[in-house]
Parts: structure tokens; C-alpha cells; sequence
């Protein structure tokens, strides 16, 4: 028998398969086409700001997709370098077709997953536990654990000008039945929209007339387990859409689904079509254009920021008339996707389903848009899944502990009106949330689970240890303004006053460590020894680490304050009707059941009254535990 | 039907304020009330029925009152609970709660009935969310009152700030989130601006609680004089022609009297030091010091001068420049020229003298719309001044927009008392309604 059944190899597939067969479980993979796996449906990129991070919470957690983009990156650049870690972001341009390669074989040097080419028509449950799951053929499996990961192919429409088309991708159908079966336990399903722009045949463009983008000139690996990047970086392009192109759009809107009605759905307000940004903003001129390469070898070309529905004869006049591709030949139409997607609120924060053993749900299913947010609630849920086989206690992380954390918090707390997507801003303790600090965080909860190999946990150890002797030394160790100090310090640039620790040096503004371990060097050799052992990357989070020091530590005092909400955990069972909380309030706490007190307190609506008095009942242990484990509040009165 | 909560503490506190009003009020809460009741008046009143008691402790008589008793769930706080109503003397009413804790029961914490009444259902959200211990102290989560508890222009002015915040925040957030979208999102000298004016926004609000404060707690007046300056016929006099006695306090401490009367729409204690009335004068016997205490801790000061002793007096007025002088019994000797005189025999310029305090009180201390009232209020616009200088000083220290956020949202944060909190979801839509972003 199985442990569990992933329907869906998408990047939340792909993860959560990995991660359950790496803890033991024996997986199946199920999707419509064993081709499609590790697929990227729309940019041919990973990362960016705030989703780099969820990347790198991802290696650091063992799961695959900083190790594939790794394999198939093309153009690498950290976004935000001039700003701290915290909100850098790494990027990684990659080959499509090498990057599902690289998936996919991640996937096939597991032994514990097998994958299986089919349509799950419905899910089979037993009362409130998951058993398995139904192929449209009537063939069924069986399993301990479900992790639906159907990304945006529940009942899916795609839309290009007039024409509707059912189907989840360009050229693959959609998943009709599963809906239902989801309907039939209860859950509330939303539609969602997302678009894509067209691809144009790299042939027909005039690359002379573009801007060119190029990445980091030393790229940074996403892997702590890459050594070396194994392809050659390329250049990516710039250019920008017009008054003509804006022109044509105006005449046309009427053309447009989102515009003649024939579009119901929500979409990404921070990821508006072509259309949309010239009705909304009409002043702006212009619109940029990323020119992406799909890959080193393939003929596309990935039109970033003219994603766009209109009709095809419309979107070649848009595209001819950007500079560069007034010969442009469209590969493929863009198109927009209507979906089906589970309101999140009705999951615990672990991503199963409420009141539905084993039953977990993760990627854009859960409302939510993009590869890393997919791939790291795959991550996730798939742990839960695990530790559940397992017996293992759930693993929920706080939210000052990592973005995916954030994410998942916000998902299953607030729910999502649009596609949701990673931000920096989202996350209130953003400081302690760098790329920088990432495998200090997590990968020890990894380790403790069981999920970080030899290599990965050795790796992890090293970098960890050189970075904290970094910051000891630079702590430790300080400069007095004599004479001699004073000579090597104005070689650095730096004036001195008074004693002063490294770390406290580093502090100023303009402080440039390349320049003062040089000149330190004769001075303090182990602390010129302790930094000159950092990598780039590392060398970069000490650094910041010691320089918003105080920010850093404030930070994590208001995160160990609300730690103490997050600890004090409301019984699963608890009922709601107590005493003094208005219906509303019994309504909105009752549709999330929050774990927590800390999550109950982030509930919009939820007033800080009703939070005390949830936290009255909870501290004062009017919830009490009935022999069967399960536990009821008992009314203080009865009347 | 009594609570099934043997674990339940008996808690006792004064409901009324503590004075020398007519009554004062005693409530005992919690399982052991009827009991305590019992053993301090001798019955078991029945339920809901006012009985006349006589409370003795150990054979000494404390007072007698009139006592109530509840059984739950029918009162206050759904417990069964017990009201005394004795007479209003402070020292009386420490003696019977002292008994009441020697029979088991113990004083209660501040918002302690309330929050009984709260777990038993007995006060609904609305009327829990205005009690302002239970949001306060409980929480540490942003607290959000409703704009409609507060003063319009009070939520208008703190708005404005908030949109200050917002304006700033969003774009700084922009810079960070959507950097390579080819916007410059905020310059650093208009960030830093409206940064500037926030702060000063913040102080001018802070100001405001002096005024703020007198509304809801009232003014302290102070009358001195050299003995026989008729200070204490002034003090009766001005309680009598007053309609509306607030309340009247003794003092506990130094033994001040004092009467709350209403001068300009505020409740106005004016407090006579029993050293003052005391024979002698003032400057040797009781000292400067004494008397520049009293007047120090006054927002008015009333000096009397005996006409007919004539100024020279006008020395020890020099001690307390913000004094309005006065000169008393002018129906015997007239008051110098210009100068104010009363006389309360003759009721010569008392409606003078009211009218002035009328005006002083309603020119200097009445809270125009828009103040703060109470103390947490205050410390809200404090830190969120705090925070602000703190922003300042990271946008002028070159700190980038990551450091300069974290301060401002600190600022957000300590502001959402009076306007709410400023959410993700506001930041985005600001940027998104704001700037064309996306790819």
C-alpha cells in the first residue's frame, strides 16, 4: 500500500513528492502527462524579490527547486543588491525544457516515488479520512495521505480574444471532475484568473534595437549544494511598449475577455495585462518589456510585462510595433486562464484540510500565484504529510521564522481575493527573514525531521559556524585611536574617536569591508582569517547582520513576544459560543479555527476584545479535555 | 442556581468612587459573598430585596447599610454577588472591605468585575470593547477602537497622519517589492518632509492632553490667604451659588479640604489647606514651601487679600505670580484702585469673580475638539512620535528604506489605537491605485 498519492507534478507536486519519499514514504505522482513535470507554464524564471527567499527556504529545508534552477539557470542577478539581505532577492533566468529536465530528474533518483500517467476524476474518502483516489478510467489507489496539487487546471478556461478554450495550459486539458469532489466535502471553491503574454519566435527580432539586461557578473548559485553553475550565462532584453501600441489597445478593449464580460474571475492586481495598465494608468507612456530566452536553444521568447488576452491580430499589431520586433513572428498567443481554487481558510495551517484526515491541498489550488509559493506550500504540506504517517507532531512554522510561514498564515488566516503572491512587505519581521540567515533558521528543523542528507546538513554546519566566528571576531575584537590604528584606519577611509568593536565600525555609513580587512589584516589576523574564509554571499549577511544589529535584535524581541501568542494554543475542539463574543465574532472565528491565540489575533474583524476574551477561556482552562481526547469549552454559567 | 466554580475567588472592591458623598457602594463577588454577607449582618437577606444590616465585625459595630443580595446568574457580573450600601466616609468604607478580605475574599483587580461579567456573558462585546483595561493591558496585538468611540476631530487629526504613514510606507515598500519596475517610487527628501510634519503633528497632539486631560478629569483650584483673609467664605460662598456640586472630597493625606464645584463647564476642586486656616501667618508658619506645593499642584490659584489690611500682602503675592488676587471684604474698606475686590457678606462682585473663572477655565483649560482625554491616548501619540524621530533619524543617517519602514511601522502600529492599523492590504492597494506595476 501507498503512503501517500500527490496529484499534480507541478513545483508543489514535484516537492512534496520528494520531500515524503526522502522521509520514508512510499509516493505516487500522479499527473495527466509524465512529459509535463516540473513544467514552467508561464516566465522561464525562478526567484525575484521576496520569492528568491522562499527558494532558498526551500534548499534549506531539503526540498528540490534551488537545486534545479541551479541546473538550468541561465542568467543569474540578486535584485536589491544595493539594499540589505533581508530584501535582496535572488533571480534565476532558466532554460524551460532544462529545467523540467532537472525536475524531473530529481524525481526519478528517488526510488520511493513512482509515477503514474492519469486523470484522478475524484477523490475517495471514509467518513472524514482520506483513502485514495479514483482515475477517470474507474481504476483507483489507495493512501494513507492525499496532497492535491492541480495548480490552475480545476475547471479550467483559457481565454484568447474570443475564443474559449478548456484546458489548464496551452496544449493539455483541464481537470473537470475534481471540483466536485472537493464540493462534496464541503468546501467552498472561488475562481481565479491569470494571463500570460505571447512568445515570439526569436528569429524575427532585431536584437540591435533593444536595451540590453545583463545579470550579476559572478553569479550566486540558489543550492548550498552547488558548486558550480553548470551553463553558460546569457543576456536578457529590454523594450517598451508606445503611444501606437497603447492606441490600438483603446480601440480594441472591447475585444478584450476582462472587458466584454466574458472573464468573471479575479486577477493579480500586481500583475495586470497589457490592457489593463493602459486603461488604468493612460497617462503612462510607456510600459516596459523584459525580453526573455526561454532557453539557450529554444526559439521562444518570453514577452514579460504584455501579458494579455486581447485577439490574436490585436496582439501581433502590439508586438510589431515595439522597437525591435517590427518583424516579430508570434509563437504562441497569450492567453488568460480562469480557474478553480479552495477558499484556504478552510485549511489548518499545516495545509490539510479541516476536518478531512490526510487530505492536503498546496500550490495555486490554495489561491495563489507563481513557482516558489507553489513549490514551497509542496514542501510543506508534504512534510505535514509525512510526520502524520509518521506520527510525528505537525509542523507549523512561525512567522518570523520564514516567508513561506507568512504565506501559509496569511492563506489559511485572511484567505486571498487574488492570486497571492510573495512580498517582502507582507512579513512584519522582515529583518530576521534574509536570504542570508536562511540555513540558520530552518535547516536545523530539517535536520531534526530527518530530511537533510549528510552532504546538505554538513554544508549547512560549515556555513553557519564560518559566519558566527565572522561575527564574533568583528564583535570581539576592537580598535583603540592610537597612533599606529589611526594610520592603517585612514588607509581605510575610517576616522576613529574613541574605542570602538569592528562590529560597532561597521555600523557607519559607507563602511567598506573589502577596503578595512585589507588594512586590518596585519593587525588582527584572526579576524582578517575569520572573514577571509566567507563566501560572497555570507560575507554579505555578516556584514548586514552586524550592521542593523539593533534593529535585528528589536526585531526579535517583538518576534519572541509574539511567540508567547503563538504558543498559547486554542484546543482543536474548542467551541466558539462562549459567553460575551457576538455572533460575528463566533462566525469569523469558528469558519479558520485558529491553533493559537497569535493566529485567532490575526483574523480581519476579529476584535482585541474578543481576543481577550478567547484568551480568558484558554488561560483559564475552560476547555476541558473529555476522555476521548477531544476537548469542549465548558460555559462558565449555565442559565 | 448557583455557579458551579468552586475554584472561584470572592473579590471585593469599592464600585463608587471613594468620597464623602452621601454613599458609597461595596460589591463583593464570587462564591463566598452570601456567606461573607452572613457573618458580617448576622441574616441571609432574601434575594434581590434591599434589607437594612447592621455590620459588626467581632462585636464592634462598622456601619449600618443597606444590602443586597444576587444569586447567579442573575447579577452584574453572573456570580452570586452582594451590594453594600454604606454611608460615604472613606475611612468606613476601608474598615468593612478590610473585614470583608479577613472573611476570604480579596481585593479585586482593576477590570476584575468586568472581566467576570465578560466570561459569564453578562456584558456583550459593544460595552466590553469601551472598557479600557480589558483591551489595554490584556493585549499586545494592535488594539483597534472603533472611530466611532472617539472624537471626530481627534480620528480626523490622527487620520491625517496615518495617511502620512501610508503615503510614506507604501512608496518605501514599492522601492523594496517592485524595484525593477523603473519607478522612484518617494525621494528621500519628501519622505523625509512628511516626516518632518508628522512630528510636529504628533507633538501638537500631544499638547492637547493638558487641555485633554482637564476635561475628563477636572481642574484643581487652590485659595490661599493670611488667616482671616475669608478664604473659607469664599469657598462656601462658591459652593452655594453653585447648582451643580459635582462631588465633594475630603483629602486623606495632609488633611485638605476641598469642594468640586462647576466654573466653566469642568468640574473645578478648589482645596483649602487646613494649614492655611489655620491662625498665623502664612509665611512663618506654615512656609513658603508649603504653600508654593499647594499652589504648584493647582491649575488655579486664588490669593485673598484683606482689603482692609491693605496691600501689604502684595510681597507674598509676588511668591505666586500666576495667583489671581483678590481683595475680600471690601464692604468694610475698598479695594485699591484697579484692583478686584469682593465682599460675600454683602455679595459684592461674586458674580464678578464667577464670570472671570468662567472665562479662565473655558480660555485656558477647556479641551477645544480634537484633544486627547486619557492617558493611553497620550502614550499612542507619544510613541508614535518616537518612532517617527527614530524614522527621521534612519532616512538622515542614510539607513535604506528596509530600516526607515521598520521605524514607520512602529509608528503605524502605536497610532492604530485612534485610527487603526495600517494592513498589507492598505499598503497594496495604495501602491497598486498608485503606480502601474507588474510584468
Amino acid at each position: 500500500m501507498l503512503d501517500v498519492i500527490v496529484i499534480g507534478g507541478g513545483h508543489a507536486g514535484a516537492e512534496a513528492a520528494r520531500v515524503c519519499a526522502r522521509g520514508g514514504a512510499r509516493v505516487a505522482l500522479v499527473t495527466m502527462l509524465r512529459d509535463a513535470i516540473g513544467r514552467m507554464s508561464c516566465n522561464p524564471a525562478i526567484g525575484g524579490l521576496a520569492k528568491g527567499n522562499l527558494v532558498k527556504e526551500i534548499d534549506a529545508l531539503g526540498g528540490l527547486m534551488g537545486e534545479a534552477t541551479d541546473q538550468a539557470g541561465i542568467q543569474f542577478k540578486v535584485l536589491n543588491r544595493s539594499k540589505g539581505p533581508a530584501v535582496q532577492g535572488p533571480r534565476a533566468q532558466c532554460d524551460r525544457d532544462l529545467y523540467a529536465a532537472a525536475v524531473q530528474q530529481v524525481l526519478a533518483a528517488e526510488p520511493n516515488i513512482t509515477i503514474v500517467e492519469g486523470s484522478v476524476s475524484a477523490l475517495l474518502i471514509d467518513g472524514r479520512t482520506v483513502r485514495g483516489v479514483a482515475f477517470r478510467d474507474g481504476t483507483k489507489l489507495h493512501a494513507r495521505a492525499v496532497i492535491v496539487t492541480t495548480g490552475t487546471f480545476l475547471r479550467a478556461l483559457m481565454h484568447s480574444g474570443e475564443t474559449q478554450t478548456a484546458g489548464g495550459r496551452f496544449g493539455e486539458p483541464a481537470a473537470e471532475t475534481l471540483s466536485d469532489s472537493l464540493r462534496e466535502l464541503g468546501l467552498d471553491l472561488g475562481r481565479l484568473k491569470t494571463g500570460t503574454p505571447p512568445r515570439v519566435d526569436r528569429n524575427s527580432v532585431d536584437f540591435s534595437k533593444l536595451e540590453e539586461a545583463p545579470g550579476d557578473v559572478v553569479p550566486r548559485p540558489f543550492s548550498i549544494l552547488t558548486d558550480r553553475l553548470p551553463l553558460p550565462q546569457i543576456l536578457c532584453h529590454l523594450t517598451y511598449t508606445g503611444s501606437f501600441a497603447h492606441d490600438l489597445i483603446r480601440a480594441n478593449i472591447h475585444r478584450a475577455p476582462m472587458y466584454s464580460g466574458q472573464i468573471h474571475a479575479t486577477g493579480p492586481r500586481y500583475c495586470p495585462s497589457i490592457e489593463d495598465k493602459v486603461v488604468r494608468f493612460a497617462d503612462k507612456e510607456r510600459h516596459q518589456v523584459f525580453v526573455e530566452p526561454e532557453g539557450l536553444q529554444h526559439p521562444w521568447l518570453y514577452m514579460n510585462g504584455i501579458s494579455t488576452s486581447l485577439p490574436a491580430d490585436v496582439q501581433d499589431a502590439v508586438v510589431q510595433s515595439l522597437p525591435g520586433f517590427e518583424k516579430a513572428v508570434i509563437a504562441r498567443y497569450g492567453y488568460a486562464v480562469e480557474y478553480d481554487f479552495v477558499n484556504p481558510r478552510q485549511l489548518d495551517p499545516t495545509l490539510q484540510v479541516r476536518g478531512v484526515e490526510g487530505l492536503f491541498l498546496a500550490g495555486q489550488i490554495n489561491g495563489t500565484s507563481g513557482y516558489e509559493e507553489a513549490a514551497a506550500q509542496g514542501l510543506l504540506a508534504g512534510i505535514n504529510a509525512l510526520q502524520q504517517i509518521r506520527g510525528g507532531d505537525p509542523v507549523v512554522l512561525r512567522r518570523d521564522q520564514a516567508y513561506a510561514a507568512v504565506m501559509i498564515d496569511d492563506l489559511v488566516t485572511q484567505g486571498t481575493e487574488e492570486p497571492y503572491r510573495m512580498f517582502t512587505s507582507r512579513a512584519e519581521h522582515r529583518l530576521l527573514l534574509g536570504c542570508d540567515s536562511v540555513y540558520e533558521r530552518l535547516s536545523p528543523i530539517a535536520a531534526g525531521l530527518g530530511l537533510l542528507d549528510d552532504k546538505r546538513r554538513r554544508r549547512v554546519d560549515a556555513r553557519v559556524e564560518r559566519m558566527r566566528q565572522a561575527r564574533e571576531a568583528a564583535e570581539s575584537e576592537a580598535v583603540t585611536p592610537d597612533r599606529e590604528t589611526l594610520a592603517w584606519l585612514d588607509r581605510a577611509g575610517i576616522s576613529l574617536n574613541e574605542k570602538a568593536t569592528i562590529a560597532r565600525l561597521m555600523q557607519r555609513a559607507g563602511f567598506d569591508v573589502e577596503h578595512f580587512m585589507t588594512a586590518a589584516a596585519a593587525t588582527f589576523p584572526e579576524l582578517a582569517k575569520a572573514f577571509g574564509q566567507l563566501g560572497d554571499e555570507e560575507l554579505d549577511g555578516v556584514v548586514s547582520q552586524l550592521r542593523y544589529a539593533g534593529y535585528i535584535d528589536r526585531q526579535q524581541r517583538e518576534a519572541a513576544r509574539s511567540a508567547e501568542e503563538e504558543g498559547m494554543k486554542i484546543p482543536a475542539e474548542m467551541s466558539y459560543g462562549l459567553p460575551g463574543l457576538s455572533r460575528e465574532m463566533i462566525e469569523k472565528l469558528s469558519s479558520v479555527r485558529p491553533i493559537s491565540i497569535g493566529q485567532a489575533s490575526r483574523i480581519p474583524g476579529v476584535t482585541p476584545a474578543a481576543i481577550s476574551i478567547v484568551r480568558m477561556h484558554v488561560r483559564r482552562g475552560n476547555c476541558v479535555l473529555s476522555p476521548a481526547g477531544s476537548v469542549t469549552a465548558s460555559p462558565a454559567v449555565s442559565s | 442556581m448557583t455557579t458551579e466554580q468552586p475554584d472561584l475567588d470572592t473579590i471585593v472592591a469599592p464600585a463608587t468612587p471613594l468620597g464623602r458623598g452621601a454613599l458609597a457602594i461595596v460589591r463583593i463577588d464570587g462564591p463566598r459573598s452570601a456567606a461573607i454577607l452572613q457573618t458580617l449582618g448576622g441574616v441571609s437577606p432574601e434575594i434581590r430585596h434591599a434589607t437594612h444590616i447592621h455590620l459588626q465585625m467581632r462585636g464592634e459595630v462598622l456601619d449600618d447599610c443597606v444590602a443586597v443580595r444576587y444569586a447567579a446568574p442573575h447579577s452584574f457580573t453572573g456570580n452570586d454577588l452582594v451590594e453594600l450600601t454604606l454611608h460615604g466616609s472613606p475611612l468606613l468604607v476601608q474598615r468593612v472591605i478590610a473585614a470583608v478580605v479577613e472573611l476570604g475574599a480579596r481585593i479585586a483587580q482593576p477590570g476584575e468585575f468586568t472581566e467576570r461579567a465578560v466570561l459569564n456573558g453578562k456584558l456583550d462585546l459593544v460595552q466590553a470593547e469601551s472598557i479600557a483595561d480589558l483591551i489595554n493591558s490584556r493585549t499586545t496585538l494592535q488594539a483597534k477602537l472603533s472611530l466611532g468611540n472617539l472624537d471626530g476631530v481627534l480620528s480626523r487629526r490622527a487620520m491625517s497622519i496615518r495617511d502620512t504613514l501610508l503615503h510614506v510606507i507604501s512608496r518605501l515598500e514599492a522601492a523594496l517589492d517592485f524595484s525593477e519596475e523603473g519607478y522612484e517610487f518617494i525621494t528621500r527628501e519628501d519622505a523625509r518632509a512628511r516626516i518632518v510634519d508628522a512630528i510636529a503633528e504628533t507633538r501638537a497632539m500631544g499638547e492637547t492632553y493638558r487641555r485633554g486631560r482637564a476635561t475628563t478629569s477636572g481642574l484643581k483650584a487652590v485659595i490661599l490667604g493670611r488667616p482671616n483673609a475669608g478664604k473659607s467664605t469664599l469657598l462656601n460662598r462658591l459652593v452655594g451659588s453653585e447648582r451643580a456640586i459635582v462631588t465633594a472630597i475630603p483629602g486623606t493625606t495632609r488633611d485638605i479640604v476641598s469642594e468640586t464645584i462647576e466654573i466653566g463647564g469642568l468640574p473645578v476642586t478648589i482645596a483649602d489647606t487646613a494649614g492655611l486656616r489655620s491662625s498665623g501667618d502664612v509665611v512663618e508658619e506654615i512656609g513658603v514651601a508649603r504653600a508654593r506645593e499647594a499652589a504648584g499642584q493647582a491649575d488655579i490659584v486664588l490669593y485673598l487679600v484683606d482689603a482692609s489690611e491693605g496691600v501689604s500682602a502684595e510681597d507674598e503675592m509676588a511668591l505666586f505670580p500666576n495667583a489671581i488676587l483678590i481683595y475680600t471684604k471690601i464692604d468694610r474698606a475698598p479695594a485699591p484702585k484697579g484692583a478686584f475686590g469682593i465682599s460675600v457678606t454683602a455679595e459684592l462682585g461674586i458674580e464678578q469673580l464667577l464670570a472671570r473663572l468662567d472665562a479662565l477655565v473655558r480660555d485656558e483649560f477647556a479641551a477645544p475638539e480634537g484633544s486627547l482625554v486619557n492617558e493611553r491616548q497620550l502614550r499612542a501619540v507619544v510613541e508614535c512620535s518616537e518612532a517617527l524621530q527614530a524614522a527621521l533619524a534612519a532616512i538622515e543617517g542614510g539607513l535604506d528604506e528596509q530600516i526607515i519602514v521598520v521605524d514607520l511601522n512602529r509608528a503605524a502600529s502605536a497610532l492604530a489605537l485612534l485610527t487603526g492599523a495600517i494592513t498589507t492590504g492598505d499598503v497594496f492597494t495604495e501602491i497598486f491605485s498608485k503606480f502601474c506595476i507588474g510584468k
